[in-house]
Order: structure tokens, then C-alpha cells, then sequence
């Protein structure tokens, strides 16, 4: 079993961020993807078939591909059009524009992180221009381009991974949607369905628990490393309590997207503590994080406990979730409540009935 | 009012994209989560990095539990704290 490490940056403290797995690859086309530039050419050159093999693989790992090309914008339908490109090229961008916006626009349709983006580029000169700009992507050469690098190359592939260039298709439908729909982005929330299934995990489940606690940063209560094995413990333990949240609208499936580590009635207390609590990014802007809170606060007080304890370490990237605590009544814990290791302290929240509801996001219970 | 409250609550209707004046109105110990100025997570994060860039006083590094996020006063009273005004260095 690994020891416990921090992967958290402490707030206010500077250092390198450690590099996260890729969860897109941007092609660069000419000379990249095919041979030669497609627009000097009378018809549409053949892909590399190295490079479709090369993005089969990696969509078998969780990673999309997409691209980017300096070229006329017109060549896009015919992008959108190919037999062998259309359906392995989630949100080309074909323009004349610097790749580093391209890029940018492809992590905010995909919505993923910058550094979550790998580009691939035969030109020197792009490649300049997008690690200056966006220092966080991995930029490689096509002879860099190697399938066993360790960003690509996740230990584990859960089936949420495998989906995920699914859900990316279904997240660009989506977005496509919000923008033609003529309201409020909270009405459209309400008019896309919604639904937030709540219950608690299973074996099966374990893995993409797991993969929550390793991969998100922004909700993520403590940063802490827990090893498949040991969730797995806490599954099957009485002592202890693993919801999952699986969150679903009429455009799709966004998976299992929330769950937190739950000690029951630690120390003897008549309180609930959640070790650990996370919430992945594709879910967040959508009040999911408070639903989840408040269900966890409702069952807890369901349980006999009078108040949460969260486990919280600061970090540079969890002040989102820190502010969310605050504004739903946490406060620092009494010390006698318990004493938390170095950098993380210990909040609290009374358990009196008033716990946070999002009226308008549909909750499904599953029984136990 | 302090000069250090009227900082603060500028800052406020900044992140809130509120009208000043409205913000300049309401009492000191207004909440400044739920209630009539409702800071969420995203425009905490503003407000924050307001009060770190115009104060120098970094309340997302020192104040670990977000204390001093209570309401309009207590935020006031941990930035006057620890501002240390151009004029005193």
C-alpha cells in the first residue's frame, strides 16, 4: 500500500504544478496528420495510418484527439466529412488564427483544463508559439509523439475513462444547445433535465473512486492519496460510509462525477466526517458540490450524528470548495472535536434540519 | 466608515457586479454568504483576489478556515489587521 502524499499545492505556497494525465491530444493536420498541406493538393490527402492507429489507442485509454490547423477555414467540412477523421476528431479548429487560441477554444468546448492538452506539431514555429503562450500543455514533435509516455499512459483505464470521448461529443451537443436556447443559463440547466443520483458506492465503483481521489483538484477536500484497495476496505466497512453521485441530462451521461470517504461516529462522537470529499470538474457550475453536501448532512443527521466534521487542507486550487464550505454554515471545528495532522485543519457544521437543497436539480435516492 | 470598509465594500460590488452605492448602503454586519449580497464560490474568488491585490493581505493563505468571511465587518476587521498602509512602510 503507498503512503500517504500530499498532491496538493499548499495555498499561498508556490512550486510546480506536477504534470497531469492528458485527456486530449491536438494534432497539428499537414505535415502532421498527413503528408504535405492539404490545400495545395487537389484532393484530400491520406492520414498517416500510424497516426489513426495512434489515436485509437489512445481513445481506448480515455485520451480524444482533436486538431488544430492553420489553414483555410473552408477545408473544415471536409474535416467534418472524412471518413477516417470525423469520427476520431472531437472539436477540430481549422483557421488561421494562432494555435494557442485554438487550443484554448478546444479545453473550453471540451471542458477540460489547459494542462490537460497534449499538441503535436511537425513546425518548430507553432510549437514555439504555443509553450510560450500555454506553458501548461505538453507540446511534442511528431517523432516525440510516443504512445508509452507516462502522460499518456493512465494505470488504471475505468470504464468512465473509456466513455469519455463519448461524453465529450455529448458535451459539445450540449453547449450547442445552451447557446441556440433563449434564456437564463439557470433556466436552461432546468430545461435540460437534470438528475442527480445518489446512493452508496459498490465494489464496482471502486476504481472510478479511486480516480476521482487521484485526479480532481478544484473539489477536493485534502488532496490525500487513498489506493484503490484501501476504498475498497471502506466499502465493505460498517464504520464507514462511500456515496457516490452519478449525474445524468437529456444531452447524456456525465458519469460518476462526486463522492467523499465518510468515517461514521468517529472517536465516539455523534458526528459524521467525511475524509474525504470530491467533486469532479465536468459536474461543477451546476450547484451539484452543495446537493451532494446537503444529502450527505441529511443522511449523517439520518444516522444519529449532530454535526459534520470535513478534513480540509488549503491548496491552490481548492478555494472554490473552501468558499462553498464556508457559505453553507462550516466553521472551525472545537478543538476537542479532534486534531488534524500539519496544514490541514478541521471544520465543522451543526446538523439542525437546515441542511442546503438545490430546488431545482432533481435528487434520486438508491437505497442502501 | 473606515477607509479600509469603503475598500472592502467597493471590492464587493466589484465581484458581485453590483451597484456600489447599493453595497455602500447595507450594514456592517450584513452576511456576506446567503442574504442580500450572496457571495458564491466564484465571486469569492474574486472578491479575494481583490483584497490581495489593493490590501497585499492574502486571506486565501492565512485564513485556513475563511473565518473572517462571516460578514461585511469581520472581513474589514482582518484586512485593517494586517494592511499596512503605503504611507507606514
Amino acid at each position: 500500500m503507498r503512503p500517504v502524499r500530499w498532491r496538493h499545492v499548499p495555498a499561498g505556497g508556490a512550486g510546480a504544478m506536477t504534470r497531469c494525465l492528458v485527456k486530449c491530444v491536438v494534432w497539428d493536420l499537414d505535415d502532421t496528420v498527413w503528408p504535405g498541406v492539404a490545400i495545395e493538393q487537389d484532393a484530400m490527402p491520406a492520414p498517416y495510418p500510424e497516426v489513426l492507429r495512434a489515436m485509437d489507442i489512445l481513445a481506448g485509454r480515455g485520451i480524444v484527439s482533436s486538431a488544430a490547423s492553420r489553414t483555410d477555414p473552408s477545408l473544415a467540412a471536409a474535416v467534418a466529412g472524412h471518413p477516417e477523421l470525423a469520427e476520431r476528431l472531437v472539436a477540430p479548429q481549422l483557421g488561421w488564427g494562432p494555435k494557442s487560441e485554438a487550443l484554448l477554444r478546444i479545453a473550453d468546448e471540451l471542458g477540460i483544463a489547459v494542462d490537460a492538452l497534449a499538441f503535436v506539431d511537425d513546425s518548430a514555429f507553432e510549437r514555439g508559439e504555443v509553450a510560450a503562450v500555454l506553458p501548461e500543455v505538453l507540446v511534442l514533435a511528431p517523432d516525440e509523439m510516443r504512445l508509452d509516455r507516462p502522460e499518456f499512459t493512465p494505470a488504471v483505464v475505468t470504464d468512465d475513462a473509456k466513455a469519455r470521448p463519448r461524453r465529450y461529443r455529448e458535451e459539445q451537443r450540449r453547449r450547442a444547445a445552451e447557446q441556440e436556447y433563449a434564456g437564463s443559463r439557470e433556466a436552461f440547466l432546468r430545461a435540460s433535465g437534470l438528475e442527480l443520483t445518489l446512493g452508496p458506492a459498490r465494489p464496482a465503483d471502486v476504481p472510478r473512486v479511486a480516480e476521482l481521489a487521484e485526479r480532481t483538484h478544484r473539489f477536493n477536500t485534502t488532496g490525500e492519496a487513498w489506493p484503490a484497495d484501501r476504498i475498497a476496505e471502506l466499502v465493505d466497512d460498517p464504520g464507514w460510509f462511500v456515496p457516490v453521485g452519478r449525474l445524468r441530462d437529456r444531452y447524456g451521461d456525465y458519469g460518476l462525477i462526486s463522492t467523499a470517504l465518510v468515517e461514521r461516529h468517529p472517536r465516539g462522537l455523534p458526528a459524521w466526517q467525511p475524509r474525504l470529499f470530491m467533486v469532479s470538474c465536468r459536474a461543477t457550475g451546476r450547484d451539484v458540490p452543495r446537493a451532494v453536501l446537503g444529502w450527505v448532512m441529511r443522511r449523517a443527521r439520518a444516522d444519529g450524528a449532530r454535526q459534520l466534521l470535513v478534513d480540509l487542507r488549503p491548496s491552490n486550487a481548492n478555494l472554490e470548495l473552501r468558499l462553498l464550505l464556508r457559505g453553507n454554515g462550516f466553521t472551525a471545528a472545537d478543538p476537542s472535536a479532534g486534531s488534524p495532522p500539519a496544514g490541514t485543519v478541521l471544520l465543522a457544521r451543526p446538523l439542525d434540519g437546515d441542511e442546503p437543497t438545490v430546488p431545482w436539480l432533481r435528487l434520486i435516492e438508491e437505497a442502501a | 466608515m473606515s477607509e479600509v470598509e469603503a475598500g472592502i465594500r467597493e471590492l464587493l460590488a466589484a465581484a458581485l457586479g453590483r451597484d456600489p452605492a447599493e453595497i455602500a448602503a447595507l450594514p456592517a454586519d450584513t452576511p456576506l454568504f446567503n442574504g442580500p449580497l450572496g457571495v458564491g464560490s466564484l465571486t469569492g474568488v474574486r472578491l479575494l483576489a481583490g483584497v490581495k491585490d489593493r490590501y497585499g493581505v492574502d486571506v486565501v493563505a492565512e485564513d485556513l478556515t475563511l473565518e473572517s468571511l462571516a460578514s461585511i465587518a469581520t472581513l474589514t476587521r482582518y484586512v485593517a489587521d494586517r494592511y499596512v498602509a503605503d504611507r507606514y512602510r
